[in-house]
């Protein structure tokens, strides 16, 4: 057991409970309570928490839940993502009636304080925006906010006749990690940390269809496939309007009966209106901020 | 009486749900994630699928996506039970083909007169 009784959140009720001591079940539940009542509710189960972990270089070693002094039950968790002198906060959330107890600062000033001593000087986050309180803590914590984001997804809907693609002289499907992996080491993109070439490697699943269309432009578009799910659409540096638009309609060519969802994608990404001349709809916004430690 | 299907992983909800169509004379089957309701609504062919949006599983929104793109299932009026902001819940709705939302809490005076006019509206059509 590995409990730290924190003197950083001032009147706050909580201990601090490393994350590695509970399993994935243990997990996956104690997020579920916390998110209960979010904006957007995103319940996981073991597995997909297990996934997640792995996909963004979670460390359970930096992650932390509240334990109530009192009643030594959980108040909430947060878990912290570590990639280099990076780290990313995420999975952040209290338990509804455990709330007013100032865990949610506690679990924030724990993450804060294992990064520093981890060497880490960049922490990011995402939230979702118009939860208010949550960006009011961080804004207290000294983040400040960098970008805005949209969630965007399509659900599956064969093309219609004048969305299919043209002017393709040629394309090619890849699914050789090696070959994808030096196609995404080519981006030149800021993508947010689920969005990074690690999280999509570690997530599995990649593939690539390599396009030329009739003018002789070369582009690609790597995507993650599930069973159900199209997601993490990436396009080749400098793409022009046509190739990203090519690329988006023969995707959905090639796979018409897959939704598809696209996150975090920044408001002013010069992809974005070809995404919506496809189908794609807004689902959810959010906010990434940032902090130098 | 009709059958319906409840794809919802919060129990509380789903137990309360349940038994307030059940007073109303409906038969009810519950699913706690994505594949449960996917499998249970291509066995039971319900008249009516109250979908969860937020799933632990497969996601709520592709859920109805593949039940609206199959032959068999494409008929079967899939209502949006949410509690996502109703903007929200609005947009994903009509862009995936359900075909109507109820927004939680549950409003237990309510809830089995909403979701009558589903099955009405069904009938109608």
């Amino acid at each position: 057991m590995n409990a730290n009784d924190s003197t950083h959140a001032g009147m706050s009720s909580n201990l601090g409970m490393l994350c590695s001591e509970y399993n994935f079940q243990q997990l996956s539940e104690l997020y579920n309570q916390g998110r209960v009542d979010y904006i957007v509710p995103m319940p996981m189960n073991a597995k997909r928490m297990s996934e997640y972990i792995t996909a963004h270089d979670v460390s359970l070693t930096h992650s932390v839940v509240a334990i109530d002094k009192n009643d030594h039950q959980p108040n909430g968790m947060c878990m912290l993502g570590v990639r280099g002198e990076r780290s990313w906060v995420t999975r952040l959330g209290v338990i509804p009636e455990r709330r007013r107890r100032k865990s949610g600062e506690f679990l924030m000033n724990e993450a804060l304080r294992l990064s520093g001593e981890s060497g880490i000087r960049h922490v990011q986050l995402e939230v979702i925006r118009g939860n208010d309180p949550a960006q009011t803590l961080f804004e207290k914590l000294g983040f400040k906010v960098i970008r805005d984001l949209v969630v965007i997804r399509r659900p599956p809907t064969p093309l219609q006749a004048g969305q299919m693609s043209s002017h393709v002289r040629q394309y090619a499907n890849i699914e050789d990690n090696q070959e994808i992996l030096r196609l995404l080491n080519t981006r030149d993109d800021a993508p947010t940390w689920i969005e990074e070439t690690a999280s999509l490697i570690n997530g599995g699943g990649m593939r690539v269809i390599t396009l030329t269309l009739d003018s002789g432009e070369e582009g690609w578009i790597a995507f993650q496939r599930t069973p159900f799910q199209l997601t993490h659409l990436v396009f080749n540096p400098q793409a022009s309007p046509q190739m990203i638009r090519t690329l988006l309609r023969l995707l959905h060519e090639l796979y018409p009966l897959q939704d598809t969802k696209v996150e975090n994608l920044p408001e002013n990404h010069p992809a974005l209106p070809h995404f919506y001349a496809m189908g794609y709809v807004n689902a959810f916004e959010r906010i990434e901020m940032v902090l130098t430690l | 009486m009709s059958r319906i299907v409840i794809i919802e992983d919060n129990p509380d909800v789903a137990r309360l749900a349940e038994k307030l169509l059940r007073n109303a004379g409906h038969i009810v089957i519950v699913a706690p994630d994505g594949e449960t309701g996917l499998t249970t609504t291509f066995e039971q062919m319900p008249d009516l699928v109250l979908m969860d949006l937020g799933l632990p599983d497969i996601e709520g929104q592709t859920v109805v996506g593949l039940l609206k793109q199959q032959e068999s299932t494409s008929h079967i009026p899939v209502i949006a039970f949410t509690a996502w902001p109703q903007e929200t819940a609005y947009s994903m709705a009509q862009a995936y083909g359900c075909d109507g939302v109820i927004v939680k809490p549950i409003d237990t005076r309510l809830f089995a007169k909403q979701v009558a006019e589903f099955l009405e509206a069904r009938n109608e059509r």
